[in-house]
Formats: structure tokens, sequence, C-alpha cells
């Protein structure tokens, strides 16, 4: 899926910084690296891409399509090939690592096979097959609130491998990963997106996996892409002034596993 | 082999082997509990229910019966009033007995010996029987007692009442802190010392909100409790009932309605005012003494308008009076016709809280994805009224319409049943849904999920043990109101109890408050293990 984004703006209000002005052209299969310092804008342009925000002036085509244009069916079928990694996962702590996988292809599967599957998992060896390519294959039938932030997120990556999309996002995608398993990880979304000829973004604050896995970099900083270069041509002094005077912060929040709180039943109004 | 056993869900035998169980068992439940929707379109109930209901308007509104209605509106209030204050000095002796927080023998090893643990076990049991039996089975046993009027509602919420404030209080002073009535024990003062010293300085705003919110609810059970005919306005609703006269009955139910309203303001206001003179020393002490004098006065006022004559319960006759009572009415009959009859009695009242629950369940459910606003505001501001109008109409006085709309029997009750708690159970359940981490769900949205299946995938398991511990926590309840439901016709173990009252059949009747009280017992602990569960 090609993409097409030009003098996008995104206004937060004064004290949050949002996008000044960014154009960017994608072609479809290319995997692009967006690096930067903390608040520059990384995930507000992903979110935009994967049409969960929307921009508050400024172009962007997705597949040749104007995604704030179109009717509801067709952004509907426009996001079914659409596929985010979260920093984050958004997986509910009781729901099985099998039925999350499945939940991939909510938008592709006809609404009856979605309802069964919610009892009885629909495609285990889709969803096997998903896990085994990010190692979880052992937690198919696990709960997810059983597994450690670095496996949530693997099962966030294994319903986007699942869900097969045309476009895949990434932010932050191995974030709670440590270095090996992290550039492992990496390189199985990458060869996911190669062999499919899908189109790859991701977000890294690991500079050095993206230069090593990625054929196209690009900098953001303060809103604006600061440089936009393969991978080869990415300087020293680029990463410098990309990354200078990056104000010390506690850094992003990491993955962490969301745990909602049990309610009980007591001190309830009773009657 | 390998493969295969890799490839199979863990899970589908028990949950296919729970589906078909929960299928096998529905059809008797529904059977017992006399479950047909058919007689809900029956042509003649039909014609019953708008005949009714037609005559809901214009509202009555003559002199004379406006004059009665404002009677009974103060009756009402004063039931509640007064009942809540015996209830209060029936709990106090019972909750400072039976806290361990003034334990003597807590702080070291001391003269007094084993009494004063086992006197703390004995008043424990004693609230657990007084809260154990609903006040409609008291109001009821006291109305045959004493005859029709207040006396009967204020006595039965005072015993009830008092057995739950006497736990609430006992909870709340032993989850107080203790240490400054240890201290005060500990240096040799008296246990009353320790508790006006101590312990009330740190308890007392929650015992006070607490007594208040009981109020409010001894508001609703008085009306209830005027439909066995003790006094206020659901004795007056139980004689429109009978003249089947809809427009007093549309004036009445209007008047509860704003009753409940202003019982309800006015104790969240005095619950905030509590909360917020707290800091304040000043305020706090003429706060005090000016809420003091307020709710004194108002007692006064609601025990003269009842004109309740303690002295006749406690006078030279009444001794023996009580003494020949209780002799017709223990010990508990015990033939075994009765308790055939009793037995099928509590499986239609089981099968009548089962049914009542899974219905409000879903009525919650459908009125709870409006009311979390997930269709718009008007949606939401429409449904929330809707479900406040469901909760705010007593199970027993939806009974006295669901009779009419599907005939007597349980059935009628399981709808009543539903009609509330399908009230109380969707607010609960939009509450929760509002209150839910939404990013699982908004992931799904993103990812091209139909609006229902990313609820259901991704909403749903978030919020799904909440709503499976409040519809289990409502079941308790229900399965005292589906006990007592029998009382205006709905069947069960509550139809039996009237009959038996009726013709004074004491012994029968205790009896028949015994398998209420087990039942009630049962399903709590039913409960608690299917928490535990599923939690």
């Amino acid at each position: 899926m090609d993409l097409r984004i030009s003098a996008l703006r995104i206004d937060y209000g004064a004290d949050q910084p949002g996008l000044a002005g960014v154009d960017l052209d994608i072609a479809a299969g290319e995997r692009v690296a967006i690096i930067g310092p903390s608040g520059a804008g990384k995930t507000s342009l992903l979110r935009c891409l994967g049409t969960a925000l929307r921009p508050s002036s400024g172009n962007i085509e997705i597949g040749r399509v104007q995604p704030w244009q179109i009717s509801r069916a067709a952004l509907r079928s426009l996001r079914s090939r659409i596929g985010t990694v979260h920093q984050a996962p958004p997986l509910p702590p009781r729901q099985r690592v099998v039925t999350a996988t499945l939940a991939g292809r909510l938008g592709c599967w006809p609404a009856w096979k979605s309802l069964l599957s919610l009892l009885v998992p629909q495609d285990i060896a889709g969803a096997r097959t998903a896990l085994e390519r990010v190692d979880l294959q052992d937690k198919l039938f696990e709960r997810c609130d059983q597994l450690s932030g670095g496996q949530l997120q693997r099962v966030g990556i294994a319903r986007v491998l699942y869900q097969a999309p045309a476009l895949i996002l990434a932010d932050e995608p191995v974030s709670a990963l440590d270095p090996s398993l992290a550039d492992h990880t990496l390189a199985v979304l990458c060869d996911d997106a190669r062999n499919r000829g899908a189109t790859l973004i991701a977000s890294l604050h690991a500079v050095e996996l993206a230069l090593a896995r990625f054929p196209r970099i690009v900098g953001v900083r303060d809103g604006r892409i600061a440089f936009d270069k393969p991978a080869s041509a990415v300087s020293e002094d680029d990463l410098k002034s990309l990354y200078a005077s990056e104000r010390v912060t506690p850094g992003e929040p990491g993955a962490t596993h969301v745990v909602t709180p049990r309610v009980s039943a007591t001190g309830l109004p009773c009657c | 082999m390998l493969l295969n056993r890799d490839m199979r869900d863990p899970a589908l035998t028990q949950r296919l082997l729970l589906s078909m169980l929960a299928l096998m068992l529905a059809w008797p439940i529904g059977h017992v509990a006399g479950v047909n929707p058919a007689a809900l379109v029956e042509p003649a109930n039909l014609r019953v229910v708008s005949s009714f209901v037609a005559g809901f308007w214009p509202l009555a509104h003559d002199s004379f019966f406006l004059g009665l209605l404002g009677d009974a509106v103060l009756q009402t209030l004063a039931i509640a009033t007064v009942g809540t204050l015996l209830a209060l000095l029936i709990a106090i002796p019972l909750a400072i007995g039976s806290t361990a927080a003034l334990s003597v023998t807590a702080i070291g090893p001391s003269p007094s010996g084993l009494w004063r643990p086992a006197l703390r076990q004995v008043l424990r049991a004693l609230t657990l029987l007084l809260r154990g039996v609903p006040e409609l089975v008291w109001a009821l046993l006291f109305v045959r007692v004493f005859g029709l009027g207040p006396s009967a509602a204020v006595l039965a919420l005072a015993l009830t009442y008092g057995g739950m404030l006497a736990k609430v209080f006992g909870e709340i002073l032993d989850s107080a802190d203790r240490r400054p009535a240890k201290a005060i024990l500990a240096a040799g003062g008296s246990r009353l010392d320790a508790l006006m010293y101590g312990l009330l300085p740190v308890a007392a705003a929650e015992l006070l909100s607490y007594t208040v919110y009981r109020w409010e609810c001894a508001l609703r059970a008085a009306v209830v409790m005027g439909l066995v005919g003790a006094g206020g306005l659901g004795q007056l609703m139980d004689q429109s009932m009978k003249a089947f006269n809809g427009g007093e009955i549309a004036s009445i139910l209007t008047a509860f309605l704003l009753l409940v309203l202003f019982a309800d303001a006015l104790s969240g206001l005095l619950r905030r005012w509590m909360a917020n003179t707290r800091k304040d020393g000043r305020w706090r002490a003429l706060n005090g003494w000016a809420f003091g004098l307020i709710a004194a006065l108002a007692c006064l006022a609601s025990w003269r308008h009842i004109g309740l004559d303690l002295g006749a319960l406690f006078g030279d006759r009444a001794g023996s009076d009580i003494a020949r009572f209780l002799r017709e009415f223990l010990p508990p009959a015990h033939d075994a016709t009765l308790l055939a009859k009793i037995g099928s009695g509590a499986v239609e009242t089981l099968a009548t809280s089962l049914v009542g629950t899974a219905l409000a369940a879903l009525v919650g459910i459908a009125l709870a994805l409006p009311a979390a606003g997930r269709t718009g505001a008007v949606a939401k501001t429409l449904t929330r009224f809707v479900l406040n109008l469901l909760r705010a109409v007593p199970e027993l006085v939806w009974a006295t319409i669901t009779v009419l709309a599907a005939g007597l029997g349980p059935f009628a009750g399981a709808l009543a049943l539903a009609l509330h708690t399908g009230g109380v159970l969707g607010r609960l359940y939009a509450e929760a849904l509002e209150n839910a981490p939404p990013a699982a769900e908004a992931a799904l949205k993103l990812s091209g999920a139909p609006r229902a299946l990313a609820f259901l995938y991704g909403a749903l398991p978030e919020v799904a043990p909440q709503w499976l511990a409040y519809t289990l926590y409502r079941w308790e309840i229900n399965i005292r109101m589906a006990a007592v439901m029998g009382f205006v016709g709905a069947g069960g173990l509550g139809q039996l109890l009237y009959y038996e009252l009726s013709l004074f059949r004491l012994d029968n009747a205790c009896s028949v408050i015994c398998a209420m009280l087990a039942l009630a017992l049962v399903v709590d602990q039913v409960s608690a293990i299917l928490r535990r569960k599923m939690g």
C-alpha cells in the first residue's frame, strides 16, 4: 500500500507538540524507520497514518484513498488492511492469547465466524503459526494476564502477522524486549513485510536497530521531518543534530502491562 | 499425535459441558418458574393491563384523596425515622458488645476469662438472625399479631435494620484505627472510656453516614411493608390496587417517586455535608449540634405522629402476650406434608430468583450499552431515565403490576425481579463500561473490526468479571426478594407463609421462615464460591 501525505498538521494545543507540516511519500512495499527524540511527533505521525487521528489540516492518502473523505463502510475496509503494533499492546487481561491473536482478522471474517470464535477458536492452526514466529506457540491457550510485558508485546506482533495487512504500522514494537530478542523480532516483522510485499513503517528508539534493519530512515524533530535518507547515507552528524540538546526526560513510558483493578461486589448499595 | 494434542483447545470440553448443563437446567428451571411469555400477549391479560394503565390518567387529585395521600406520605416518613431510631437502639449495644476493637483480652492476659469472647459470638449470631429475616416477613408477622397499621412496620424495621446496622457498625469499628482505644484500655481506662475517647472519634463520621444511608433505604422499605398492611403509602396503594383505581395508583406512584428522590437528595446532601465539615473544628461543633437538634426534633415529631405505644409492648400484659405468641411460634412444625410443601416452595423460589436475575441481566445489558453513551447523548439521557425509573420502583410494587400482566404465579415474581434488578444492573453495568480501559476496543476498531465485534472482543472481556460479580451479588438479594414475592400472589415460599399466617398456624410459619433463612444462606455460599472461581 502506498502512502502520500502533504502539509500534515496536528495541533493538540499550546503545551503539547503535534505535527507542524509534514510531507512524506512512501511507495508500496517500502520499509521505513522513523527515529527522533521523545516528543518529536513519531507517535502522532503513525496514529495519523493508521486513521486513529484526524489531522488538523493537510492531505493524507492511504492506498490512493483519502480516509476522511470516504464512507464508513469503505473506511472500515481500509482499516482492515492496516495493522498496528502498539507500544503497550491493548489486550484484555482475561482474554486468551489464541483469541487475542485471532482478533486480528475480525475485519475480514464473516460475523458468524467471529461470534463462534469467542467460544470455539476458529483458526487455532493459523494463530499457532503466527505465535510460532515470535516464539510464543507454547502460550497459545494461556490468558494474557499470565504473560510478561515482553511476551504481551510479541502477542501484539503475532496478531498483526495473523492479520497480514497491506500496511504495517509499528510504534516502538520491541521496546519491552531485551536486545537480542528485539533484533530477532524486528527481523520477523521485516521479513513478513518483504515476503508479502507489504509496507512497513516503524518508529524506533534504538537507532542501530533502525539502521541495520530498514533501508530508509526518516528523522523527525519538533513535529517536522529533519531528514529522509537511505540508511546507508545517514551520517553521524545527522544523528547528532537530530538528538541534539534532547531534554533529559525520564524516557517514554515503557510497555507496561496494564492491570485493571478487580472490583469486588462488597460495598455496593443494597437497595 | 503431538501436533493433534497441541491443536486441541484444552478449554473446549469444559465449555461444551457447561453449555450443555446450562441448557439442560434451563428448561426445568423455566418450567418451575412458570415462564410463559405467551401470557404477556394473551388478549385477556392485555385487556386487563391496558385498561389498568389507561386508568392512570388523569391522576387522582380530589382534595379528599390528596389529604389521604399527604397523611400516608407523612406516616411513611415517620415509620422510616422511628424505625431507624429503634434499629439504632438495638444495633449500638450489639455492635459495641461484638466488636473486637474494645476487647480487653486482645491487649494481653486478663482476669475475665472466656465468657467475653463467647458473649461476642452469641451477639454475632443474634445479629445474623435479625438481619437474615427480611423486614417484610417480620412486618407480615407483626400485622397478624398487633393488627393493621404502622406499628408493625416500625417494629419490623427495628429488628431487621437493627441487625444490619449492628453488622456494619461492627465492621466499621473493627476496621477503624484501634490504637487510641487500645492505649486507653492498656492504661487502665474502662471500656466506656475507650469507646468514647478512643474509638468513636475515629469512626463517628462513617457510622453517622451509614445511618443516614440506611434511613433512606428504610423509607423505601416502609412503602413496601405497607403492601402487607403495615401503614403508610404502601397500605394506601394496596387499597387502591384492590379497588383497581388506576388514577389513585398513578398519584401514589408519583408521590412515592418524589419521596424517593427527596430522600436520595437529602441523604446525599447530609453525607457530603458531614464529609466537608470534618476538617474545620469550629463549624464542626456547631454543625454537629444543629444536626443533632434537627434529627432529635424529627424523631420526636415522627414518634408523636405514629403514636407508637411502647408501654403497651413492654407493659405488664405484654409479657404474657409475647410468651403466648412465642409458645405458638415455637417449636417449628415439621410434619411430612408441610415439609413437602416447603420443599416445592423453596424450589419455586429458587427458580424464580434464577429466572428473574437472568432476565434482569439481559435487561441490564440491553440498557447499559446506550446508558454508557455508546449510541449518542440523547439515547444516554433517555436510557438513564428509564433505568432510574425501573430502579426506583421496588420489586414488590412491580409485582402488583406484573401479576396483572402475567397472571398469579412465580412468573409474575420473576418479571418483577427482572424489572427492578434490570434497572439496578443496567446502571452498574454502564458504570463498569464507562470506567473500563478503552484501548483494546479502540485498537480492534482501528484494524477494521465491526463495532459489535470490537465490543465483544475488546470491551466485554474487560468488564465481564465485574458484570458477573454484580449479577451474582444481585442474585443473593433476589433470593430473599423472591421468598417474599408470594405475599402479592407471585408463588414460592412467600405464598406459603402468607397462607399459613392467614390461618394463624404460627408453628408452620416458623418452619417456612427457617426454610427462607436456610435458602438465603445456601445461595450466599454458592454465589461466594462462584465469585471466587471466576474472579
